[in-house]
């Protein structure tokens, strides 16, 4: 890879910054560093770029859909962006927020570090497929509703998803373990309190659906 | 005491609703539904014909020129479809403001793109293409050549001699002389002998182009059996909103159609016509979900010109998609503040004088009102007999900072309440007591005298009994009576005092009563999340006594002519719109009346309006809401908006013109007096457990106690108490940011080096409560509580710690199983106050 | 050449089906071709835009490298093995209970039904100068950035550091040497098995990785002799925040008793050097002790001898210290129940 020639390049530039110029700088106070140091930021350079689309089969929401899918594209990309599913949400993109939370066979995924082509003959439910044909919400959903959970939201369809795949492996939990099962999403209102009222709720209400 | 008479009755707290059909009692609101069904539409979930995407290219360094950008090879890229440099970018504007007043454009504020980039992270360079991949590679076939300059990433170097200047017109900001609002940059630093306190571990104190005073503070000092001098440090804190700052912008017939978050639908159109260089009612801004605000999307942002640029530039939709590592960047920070204050206790423990210098990271763009709000706060909420403030507000190259919840009031309380604590330990008074004694109450006075000598006070005050309550309920002198340590675990607990502006004035409403019969209710307030923004009509829908469910919100979208509203920020909004509400709810009222009156014969005072009827009082004839805005329509003028209140503001008023004739309209606008300023308190109590052989510590138990005022809608209300208490405890136990200071680069743009507090980190059981005690000053009685809670947040947790480890353990926060590992063993602080950003 | 993160980049996706297939796929494109497992490390690489692999080795498909399977001398987990399957199976929780707590403290629900345990023991450091795409020696450049009289290096290495500073991060790891675990390795040469210590490098032998793999190889399976079945386990983590973050500290413990004393024991920390750390010196200065305080006193000392701290992490020696003493000598509970 071409890795190796940028490395080469780096190499003479930050030569020039040693452990002696660092004292010097630091006693100084924000002394003008070279530009040659920032250059360290730059990326690997290989292109390939016109990686094609490949048309597969996904079942989301318990519907077949035909769809292009790049070789890199994530799961929440081709939900939000192919499919138009946008409830599932786009936070960090990293999985350390939750928002993009998805069902895959029922278990709680982070969509935005899933390839879609890992999920072709999986099951995936999103936020959309919970409420009824008939518009009737989820027992999660209405709980929510009913207990005015959450606050801005952007997080509210990743808790959601989690809190019932959760539910499906414990259905009665206290409300510790509802923290636990719903601890890998992210809420920046920090609405904690009341978004586990409102699992707690959705834990009853679950329990008796 | 003004207002309302307190007996040992009034303790009690009223239970919410008394009196009310509606206020008071929990609700699902309007938006919820969407939420929870993903339909809800933040502004990334926006589709358009032809959509481009649009990346960014970041200044990977805190401090440098732009000096050739080479394109000519991502521009040939199949897919590439434009870039966007900072010479295309619209330069500073003049605007003129509400009261027709001229500002002149602020040459220190930052642009759309830079061409001079100040801090790492600055959009320099935007490329629009059919994909993101496609823009991707071109950015990195983009050759751009920069000058680096010289750069300072800390406050407290950049005051020292012969350091670096953030720019190059200085590195202090030093307010105008009066009336002028504005700050002028210049050069400040301090002598090497005035940096000697350094060593000892204390605040260096030289110059301060900032200072008030009150009182007689060295009859305070002297007075005092106790004089504590503390230094103490914040971090700087991002708001790190979920939603990333991204924004989509079409242009169509001339007009700009921009979707983006906000925290005000309303004055964010304005202010992108003044980035723009646009007349104001070319823009469209749609805005109906936000996620996550905090003060970093109150109006206007580059984030918003970009788009908008390019999507003239390209005539195509340009949808910005923002990462969560460019909103580190770009997402705006609550500055660190490096403080030190001198503090005097008589023995009871009341504050006899108070000597506060604080040093505050502006950051690179502007100056900022975190260090006099931090001396506002602290005078009011502390009530310190005599008082001086002095305040540095340095420029350096990091993020340029913005209101972030409680913005100064947190610092204030974050840095005064560990004072406090020590003294109560020192003087032998139980820490509730010690606040008690020097809780503000009544119309308490804060600041330092204004021109005619007076000062300013707040509206009413009831913090003393909200501590009172509070202790009861957390049962503290139980907590206190018990032992501390067990095994290796030691426990401690911790009260604190918190309050913030709960509230302004002076904005419209703007009601339809539709041919159907349905109330509209038009709103200019960002949906930011906390449902202050649907709350708020609750005390409109109370009088015009209706069902809640025949009202129709309508919001986030200005082509829906919506009224001058304030910003859900600052906590304004349940105070600033109950108000309007109010008003506009009474003057739809007796629009009705005289319709009815106009229509069936009698005056208007013969008529009552009750369930979506307006009829004559103790029964006879009457009319329906639907006929009755039929006659409005046949009778026109100001009736049917085809006049209009003349007291409404401008915005107001072009939206009642476009309102005109679709029913019975009916706007109004806030003038009600208000005897003082609106603030918010809470008492605040926390418990921690610490292992002292890992330095972790657990957050047990949690409460804050509010006095807000009449208590709107219980459920958002806890919302806020607790989410915000939160916000405050995220400072305490860990948010920050971590920057190299050779480079001037930061290393902790991720969630997982920067800290964001998650559900396991907090107590899995928090408590709330509030004394809903109706404010006098103010229609319904609510006030805000968006900002008041987080200082008691973050210094409960402290003041907690201190409790259980002692006195000598932290200087700074956040406070860490490192800071707690290292001086627990020590005995005393081994974290360097000052040193920022580890 | 300007920068841009957060887009993929575009590679040639190959999805094996067999252990077989995909170590092949992997020796052909050797440099060229990423191995990906649950991806939790490598989306991060390769969203940074810092690595672009020309090919993309999926082992998700590979269903023989997933399940937890009963032997002869213990178990053998499949590397592809989600760290939800190890913590929730009924074997591993009654007999090595050590690994079901390890990977219990593994950052989030939704990770640890992706991550696997190959992954987790395979994962890159998280130094934040070398993430972050600075030119350092582990990036194949010639200076250490963490390690400068102002680097930020809060959560750098105590132990080993050889011009990196940077610490394995793994939390199954120390578990794994605990353990006594054997990692098996496919290779173009045949199956090679090695000890769970041996699986790990130092910045002396190859600054630039974490372990031993070399392109064209594949851990295919970790096996668990049933030596240390129904041991005494002390397994504990330090973190800042309580879910996502990678450990400040973690040590793992597996004792065996003979008359109230310590007859064998085998103990490891991680996050205090390049790789995890058997403390051999402690095993055989507890050996024959009671396990008891003053034991665990003796054997914290003798643990963070050699320290040698950075600017920002001092606090890691007391910390080593104490969770080695917990390990061995317990932790002093609490008789509070509230």
């Amino acid at each position: 890879m071409s890795d190796s020639d940028d490395l080469k390049q780096n190499e003479g530039a930050t030569k020039t910054i040693t452990r002696r110029n660092f004292i010097l700088g630091v006693i100084a106070g924000g002394a003008v560093v070279s530009a040659a140091s920032y250059r360290f930021l730059a990326p690997s350079r290989r292109q390939l770029s016109g990686a094609g689309e490949r048309l597969i089969t996904l079942y989301i929401n318990g519907k077949p859909r035909r769809v292009d899918v790049m070789k890199q594209e994530t799961l929440a990309w081709t939900l939000r962006y192919k499919l138009g599913l946008t409830g599932t949400k786009l936070g960090c993109d990293r999985a350390e927020c939750g928002s993009c939370t998805v069902l895959i066979d029922d278990v709680p995924y982070y969509s935005c570090s899933v390839l879609t082509h890992t999920v072709r003959n999986r099951q995936v439910t999103t936020i959309e497929g919970l409420a009824a044909a008939d518009g009737k919400l989820h027992p999660v959903q209405q709980a929510v509703v009913d207990e005015q959970g959450f606050q801005c939201a952007f997080c509210m369809t990743g808790f959601i998803m989690s809190a019932v795949g959760f539910l499906k492996t414990n259905p009665n939990p206290t409300r510790a373990e509802m923290a636990q099962g719903v601890s890998g999403n992210l809420c920046r209102c920090q609405d904690y309190s009341k978004i586990l009222d409102s699992l707690m709720r959705a834990a009853e209400y679950t329990r008796r659906a | 005491m003004a207002g309302v008479e307190l007996t040992k009755e009034s303790l009690k707290p009223i239970p919410f609703g008394t009196g009310y059909k509606l206020i008071g009692h929990d609700f699902s609101t309007n938006d919820l539904v969407a939420k929870a069904t993903g339909a809800s539409k933040y502004a990334e979930d926006f589709r358009a014909e032809g959509m481009l995407f649009c990346r960014l290219v970041l200044s990977p360094m805190p401090h440098a020129r732009v000096k050739r950008i080479n394109a000519e090879k991502a521009l040939a890229m199949p897919g590439v479809r434009g870039i966007l440099t900072p010479d295309e970018v619209p330069g500073h504007a003049n605007y003129v403001n509400d009261n027709g007043t001229m500002i002149k454009a602020d040459r220190f504020s930052e642009l759309a793109l830079a061409d001079e980039p100040m801090y790492q992270g600055e959009p320099i360079l935007a490329v629009a293409a059919v994909d993101e991949l496609t823009c991707a590679e071109a950015i990195e076939a983009i050759e751009i050549e920069m000058e680096p300059l010289p750069f300072n990433t800390d406050p407290l170097d950049s005051l020292r001699p012969g350091s670096a200047n953030a720019r190059e017109e200085g590195n202090v900001w030093v307010p105008n002389p009066p009336p002028s609002r504005e700050s002028q940059l210049a050069v400040l630093k301090w002598t090497d002998e005035e940096f000697a306190a350094e060593k000892e571990g204390k605040l260096p104190m030289g110059h301060a182009p900032e200072e008030w005073s009150y009182g007689d503070l060295d009859a305070g000092f002297k007075n005092a059996a106790l004089v504590l001098d503390e230094t103490f440090s914040t971090e700087d804190v991002s708001h790190q909103c979920l939603e990333p700052r991204t924004t989509m912008a079409f242009w169509q017939n001339g007009k700009l159609y921009l979707y983006t978050g906000t925290q005000s639908t309303m004055q964010t159109v304005p202010a992108i016509a003044r980035w723009m260089h646009m007349p104001e009612e070319n823009v469209v801004f749609i805005s109906e979900y936000t996620g996550g605000g905090f003060g970093s999307k109150i109006t206007g942002a580059l984030t918003l010109v970009i788009p908008a640029l390019l999507s003239k530039k390209l005539n195509a939709p340009v949808m910005m998609r923002i990462s969560r590592e460019e909103e580190h960047f770009i997402g705006r920070a609550r500055p660190g503040i490096r403080a030190r204050t001198k503090v005097g206790f008589a023995k009871d423990g009341r504050i006899t004088a108070l000597d506060m210098f604080l040093v505050s990271d502006a950051g690179s763009y502007g100056s900022n009102g975190d260090g006099a709000a931090c001396a506002q706060i602290t005078s009011l909420l502390y009530q310190p007999a005599a008082m001086r403030w002095r305040n540095v507000t340095v420029a350096t190259n990091t993020l340029p900072r913005s209101a972030q919840s409680a913005p100064g009031g947190m610092q204030a309380i974050a840095i005064i309440e560990p004072v406090l604590s020590k003294a109560a330990r020192k003087l032998g008074v139980d820490q509730v007591a010690l606040r008690r004694v020097n809780s503000p109450e009544g119309k308490a006075e804060y600041g330092p005298p204004g021109p005619g000598g007076k000062r300013s006070y707040v509206t009413s005050c009831y913090l003393k009994q909200a501590l009172d309550a509070g202790a009861k309920q957390f049962n503290w002198n139980a907590r206190v009576a018990r032992s501390k340590q067990s095994g290796t675990k030691v426990r401690g607990v911790g009260v604190a005092l918190s309050c913030y502006h709960g509230g302004t004035s002076g904005f419209d409403g703007l009601i339809v009563i539709t041919p159907q019969g349905r109330v509209k209710i038009y709103t200019g307030i960002g949906n930011l999340g906390t449902e202050a923004f649907v709350d708020v009509h609750r005390a409109t829908a109370e009088i015009l006594n209706v069902p809640w469910d025949t009202i129709d919100l309508v919001w986030g979208d200005t082509s829906k002519n919506l009224p001058y509203s304030c910003h859900s920020g600052g906590s304004q909004t349940i105070h600033a719109m109950t108000r309007a509400g109010h008003a506009v709810g009474l003057e739809c009222a007796q629009r009705l009346k005289e319709v009815a009156a106009k229509s069936l014969g009698g005056e208007p005072a013969d008529y009552e309006v009750a369930n979506l009827r307006v009829s004559r009082k103790g029964g006879g004839a009457g009319m329906s809401f639907a006929e009755a805005s039929k006659a409005a329509i046949k009778l026109g003028g100001i009736y049917d908006g085809h006049d209009v209140n003349p007291a409404v503001n401008k915005y107001t008023k072009h939206s009642v013109a476009a309102h005109a004739g679709e029913g019975l309209v009916a706007s109004a606008t806030d003038n009600y007096p208000h005897d003082g300023d609106s603030f918010s308190f809470l008492a605040c109590f926390a418990e921690v457990e610490t292992d002292v052989e890992t330095g972790k510590y657990h957050i047990t138990d949690y409460l804050g106690y509010a006095d807000v005022g009449t208590v709107i809608h219980p459920a958002a209300l806890g919302g806020q108490v607790l989410g915000r208490s939160v916000l405050g405890m995220a400072h305490a136990i860990g948010q920050k940011w971590v920057i190299d200071p050779q480079y001037g680069v930061t290393v902790a743009q991720r969630f997982y080096t920067n800290k964001p507090p998650s559900i396991l980190d907090v107590p899995v059981d928090m408590k709330w409560n509030a004394l809903n005690i109706p404010d006098p000053e103010t229609p319904v009685g609510a006030r805000g509580c968006g900002e008041p809670p987080v200082g008691g947040g973050c210094a409960a947790i402290t003041n907690a710690l201190a409790d259980a480890l002692g006195d000598n353990i932290f200087q700074r926060v956040p406070v860490n199983a490192d800071t707690i590992l290292t001086s627990y063993e020590a005995g005393r602080p081994m974290q360097n106050p000052f040193l920022a950003h580890i | 050449m300007a920068v841009i993160r957060d887009v993929m980049p575009a590679f040639d996706l190959l999805q094996p089906a067999s252990a077989a297939d995909a170590q092949k796929l992997l020796e052909t494109y050797r440099e060229n071709a990423w191995v990906m497992a649950g991806g939790m490390d490598s989306f991060d690489w390769l969203k940074d835009r810092i690595k672009k692999p020309q090919v993309l080795v999926d082992l998700s498909g590979v269903d023989e490298l997933k399940g937890i399977r009963t032997t002869a001398d213990g178990v053998e987990i499949g590397s592809m093995t989600t760290l939800t399957d190890i913590a929730k199976d009924a074997t591993i929780r009654k007999n090595y209970g050590l690994l079901a707590e390890a990977v219990e403290h593994v950052a989030s629900p939704q990770i640890r039904n992706q991550g696997t345990l190959g992954g987790n023991v395979s994962q890159d450091a998280r130094c934040w100068y070398y993430r972050g795409g600075w030119p350092c020696y582990r990036a194949g450049g010639n200076e250490c950035f963490a390690d400068t009289p102002v680097g930020r290096n809060r959560e750098h290495a105590i132990f080993g550091a050889n011009r990196c500073v940077a610490v394995n991060p793994s939390d199954s790891a120390p578990a794994l040497i605990a353990l006594d675990a054997k990692f098996v390795i496919q290779t173009s040469k045949g199956e090679q098995v090695v000890d769970a210590e041996d699986y790990f490098l130092g910045p002396e032998v190859d600054i630039t990785r974490l372990n031993i793999l070399r392109p064209g190889d594949l851990l295919t399976a970790i096996r668990i002799p049933s030596t240390w079945s129904g041991a005494k386990f002390y397994f504990e983590k330090v973190r800042d925040r309580n879910v996502w973050d990678f450990p400040l500290m973690n040590v793992a413990a597996a004792m065996k008793f003979s008359g109230g004393n310590i007859d064998e024991i085998r103990i490891a920390v991680n996050a205090v050097a390049p790789r995890p750390m058997r403390l051999t010196a402690v095993e055989s200065a507890v050996r024959g002790k009671p396990a008891d305080a003053a034991t665990g006193e003796m054997a914290g000392k003798l643990a963070v001898q050699g320290a040698i701290p950075l600017q920002f992490n001092a606090y890691k020696i007391p910390l080593m210290r104490n969770l080695v003493k917990r390990a061995i000598g317990g932790v002093q509970e609490t008789t509070w129940t509230s």
